[in-house]
């Protein structure tokens, strides 16, 4: 049983359109358990999981926020590209469904209780935000969390003045690992409420602390996160989390824990012996619940056949029902129905290249419209940006460089050592002392030297120009080496005065001396 | 205690890896046999008592890299050695070093041996048949070769996942060796369900049925089909490691407390880029993303009623836990338990350490 004598959370996970399943899962604790969540310390998600964490925060009917979370569906699904057409601008439905559906004083009830996962874009760390001043930060925050780079859009939002991403990215399950955390995921894995494939397959992933095993269904799951399944699939999703919550709560003794027996709607066939079945089940649970002392028995005998519960039937309750109904039903009109017809749409995909661009067109404008007045603050993020990729790419490039003409020409002189040491021991006496010690130092001197060099980016890259061509000039005559070594010497000596200053210099300096 | 001692007599670890002409070329993957050993020894290094390692070389000239733990408290090896060992057989990409949370407590009253599976961690990787069948007695037969280089007359057998699956089978062919038999998150025990529109017509139409899979789906799992099943990691080559790191930083969270760097998917990485070979044998055992083509359920009763069996599950664990008590019902003579661990993982072992160590010391305590 779920232990009830410390504080504990609920999360739910990231996961795009599936989010519908959420709502099945909050409709099912608020209608069986509703202490769970009233009582619930926090409450946190992220991405899909952060709208429906906001609803279960601020009271919002479920029902209406599953509707919308259908009509956005739907609104993806009508077009030929579906969500990648242009002209769907998710970010905005998001917002006008949240403007409208939370009530004024929905921040003060979030505050503090739930906890909106955040990727910051600066340093791609999480963000757990928690307080919200209005209304406002609070829709803009559930923006920022859905926010899919690319499947949105290119420039991210900014939160109280700092730009943040799909909070899935660095955290899809916020604080999953707290103990008390009840976890909550469409994906078939280890989460505490998740569906439960019948697989053995032996892999399993974690995107971001969510567990996802490596299932056929789960493949099918990931590919409609971001490409919305048909109305009618999606309100399976949505019952699939009741069910599957329900299992969670009749798992753990949590079925009307405190609360009066009711008669409740939760089965749907008249089939007498499973109605049968299901109530002796949860008299079983009702019972251990009450014998069982409140901390919880680590390893329990399992006393329930799980396979039987595949079978139980359930009714959503009749507001999200009605509601995901009407959601599916909308699209009858005579035009919706014309359009499904074969030939209309062969005809309207064999128009796609002529449409597209001019839709693209359309859309782009309004867009660009619409984000007047922002423009002035994403240019000036975007300028920085840009600035520091230019950079971060300048730096690396020279860094790489000037590590591999180095690396050549230490290769380079090595050789020549070895080469010249045995016959030309006189040409080496014109060097000074310190270049006639064993290679492993001279490699030495020049390894420091590239690091000063380093240190020195300005200069990085002509004196590596100079030492190359002076060393690429193929096979060398005795005196033609020696003079390329003094030039090298020169420079070397060159380099230690310039770099005088620098403290650890002073060997160097002293050993030429 | 020093982890690195190998008593056998084999001069180097790294004999495996092929000789060939191409050993200059830098590989593409970051692994080798002795990076697995270093790796390994880190994780050694925390056990507390008395540690012995070695290559055990059997009949067919295959070596399994076996751990032997025995209680430092106890003066008198004679005293331990009444009691029946118990031996631990990793899951699927595993190891030894994966019971480090494990070994110390459960060898206080009996000397305890965890070995490498053929095919996986140290042990050698011969090629496996591709029929369900011979893999399956390829495994079992490594065992009980291993038992008796070993020189065990009997054991308490426990496999974890896959290693579940193993042991079960080889309890089956050899019953006599084992004096209990716990099998912690088994897998392959159910069977794959063959007709599921069926099963949901008799239901009537509300039923709740998930939606029919599009087709890019199973072409998708027929294209994987073709594949090992960690091969991935393996074509990844440098970006192996981060992968693990990527997807599996809960091995990491598991072990925390004992390693706060990468050493925990370092091993893991390490023992499943080397050369596939259990891999292949799992692939041969199984269809269709982790089905068993001969599925326990249907062999339990092979199992003589007399021999006691012990199923230990993770509550959040993706495992069927059904099939536990499938299995009571099959063998309703025999003396059979189920038993949950609450907030533990497939890995239930490395999650709820101390309660696992305590039922698994509490029935190997029950046997003497």
């Amino acid at each position: 049983m779920f232990p009830l004598d410390s504080p504990w959370n609920i999360s739910f996970a990231g996961c795009g359109f599936l989010g519908i399943y959420h709502i099945g899962v909050a409709s099912c604790l608020l209608e069986q358990a509703p202490f769970l969540v009233h009582n619930a310390r926090h409450i946190y998600g992220a991405s899909a999981g952060a709208l429906t964490a906001t609803a279960v925060v601020s009271g919002v009917c479920l029902g209406e926020t599953g509707a919308n979370i259908i009509n956005v569906a739907k609104e993806a699904r009508k077009r030929f590209l579906g969500p990648m057409h242009p002209s769907f601008n998710l970010v905005k439905i998001v917002r006008h469904a949240l403007q409208r559906t939370l009530p004024a004083d929905c921040y003060k009830r979030a505050t503090g209780r739930l906890g909106i996962s955040l990727t910051r874009v600066t340093d791609g760390a999480n963000v757990l935000v928690s307080h919200f001043n209005n209304k406002e930060e609070l829709v803009q925050a559930c923006v920022c969390s859905a926010y899919i780079p690319v499947y949105c859009g290119l420039i991210p939002p900014t939160l109280q003045g700092v730009r943040y991403v799909d909070g899935g990215i660095s955290d899809n399950l916020p604080q999953y690992e707290l103990k008390n955390t009840i976890t909550v995921s469409p994906f078939s894995g280890e989460s505490d409420i998740c569906p439960r494939d019948t697989s053995t397959n032996i892999h399993e992933l974690r995107f971001t602390n969510t567990s996802i095993q490596f299932t056929l269904t789960n493949l099918y799951r990931v590919s409609r996160a971001l490409f919305p399944p048909d109305p009618m699939i999606m309100k399976t999703m949505c019952k699939q989390g009741y069910n599957d919550a329900l299992h969670f709560l009749k798992r753990n003794g949590l079925l009307n824990f405190n609360g009066p027996l009711r008669d409740r709607p939760l089965l749907a066939n008249g089939e007498d012996n499973e109605q049968y079945n299901n109530n002796e089940e949860e008299e079983n649970s009702k019972g251990g619940e009450r014998e069982e002392p409140p901390h919880v028995e680590e390893a329990v005998v399992v006393h329930s056949n799980f396979s039987e519960e595949e079978h139980i039937v359930v009714h959503l309750p009749p507001t999200l029902h009605k509601a995901l109904i009407e959601a599916c039903m909308e699209r009858r009109s005579l035009v919706q129905s014309l359009g499904n017809l074969l030939p209309v749409r062969m005809a309207s995909a064999m128009m796609v290249p002529y449409t597209l661009p001019l839709e693209s067109a359309i859309s782009l404008t309004l867009r660009l419209l619409e984000w007047l007045p922002d423009v002035q603050e994403d240019v000036g993020w975007m300028r920085e940006q840009t600035m520091k990729i230019l950079q971060h790419v300048f730096r690396q490039t020279s860094k790489s460089i000037s590590q591999h003409m180095s690396a050549r020409f230490s290769c380079q002189l090595e050789l020549h050592h070895y080469q010249s040491l045995p016959s030309h021991l006189g040409s080496t006496k014109l060097f000074p002392n310190w270049m006639m010690r064993s290679s492993s130092s001279f490699q030495d001197v020049f390894n420091r030297l590239d690091h000063y060099k380093r240190q020195l980016l300005s200069g990085v890259l002509c004196i590596n120009m100079d030492l190359q061509s002076s060393f690429d000039t193929g096979p060398m005559s005795p005196d033609k080496r020696s003079s390329s070594f003094t030039s090298t010497d020169g420079l070397i000596m060159r380099d230690c005065f310039e770099i005088a200053p620098a403290a650890d210099s002073g060997d160097i300096i002293n050993s030429s001396s | 205690m020093d982890p690195g001692t190998t008593t056998a007599p084999i001069p180097s670890d790294c004999e495996t890896e092929s000789s060939s002409i191409w050993n200059w070329w830098p590989s593409w993957r970051p692994t080798s046999m002795s990076l697995l050993k270093t790796a390994e020894s880190k994780i050694l290094a925390c056990f507390q008592n008395n540690l012995w390692t070695r290559f055990v070389t059997l009949p067919n000239q295959d070596r399994i890299w076996t751990l032997t733990l025995t209680n430092k408290a106890v003066r008198k090896p004679a005293e331990q050695a009444i009691k029946t060992p118990l031996v631990m057989v990793h899951g699927f990409g595993g190891g030894i070093g994966l019971w480090i949370r494990n070994l110390d407590a459960l060898c206080r009253s009996r000397p305890v041996y965890a070995f490498d599976l053929l095919g996986f961690g140290r042990s050698s990787r011969p090629p496996f048949p591709s029929d369900a069948a011979k893999a399956e007695e390829q495994f079992v037969d490594s065992i009980e070769q291993w038992r008796q280089s070993v020189g065990l007359e009997n054991m308490i057998l426990l496999g974890h996942s896959l290693g579940g699956y193993l042991a079960t089978s080889y309890a089956i062919q050899y019953p006599s060796r084992v004096s209990h038999l716990i099998l912690v998150d088994p897998w392959g025990f159910p069977e794959r369900p063959q007709t599921q529109t069926g099963e949901g017509q008799s239901q009537g139409t509300e039923v709740v049925k998930r939606p029919q899979l599009p087709r890019w789906v199973k072409v998708v799992a027929t294209v994987v089909s073709f594949f090992n099943p960690l091969a991935v990691i393996r074509a990844a080559g440098p970006w192996g490691p981060g992968l693990v790191n990527r997807f599996r930083p809960d091995f990491k969270r598991k072990f925390e407390d004992l390693f706060d760097d990468d050493t925990m998917t370092q091993y893991i990485y390490h023992c499943n880029a080397q050369t596939p070979s259990g891999e292949v044998g799992f692939r041969a055992m199984s269809e269709s993303l982790g089905w068993a083509k001969r599925p326990m359920l249907q062999r339990v009763h092979l199992l003589p009623p007399s021999l006691p069996i012990t199923m230990l599950y993770g509550e959040w664990s993706w495992v069927d836990k059904s099939s536990g008590d499938s299995v009571v019902q099959i063998r309703d003579q025999g003396h059979t338990r189920v038993m949950l661990i609450t907030k533990a993982s497939h890995h239930v072992y490395a999650d709820q350490p101390e309660e696992f160590n305590r039922v698994v010391e509490n029935i190997c305590n029950s046997v003497n």
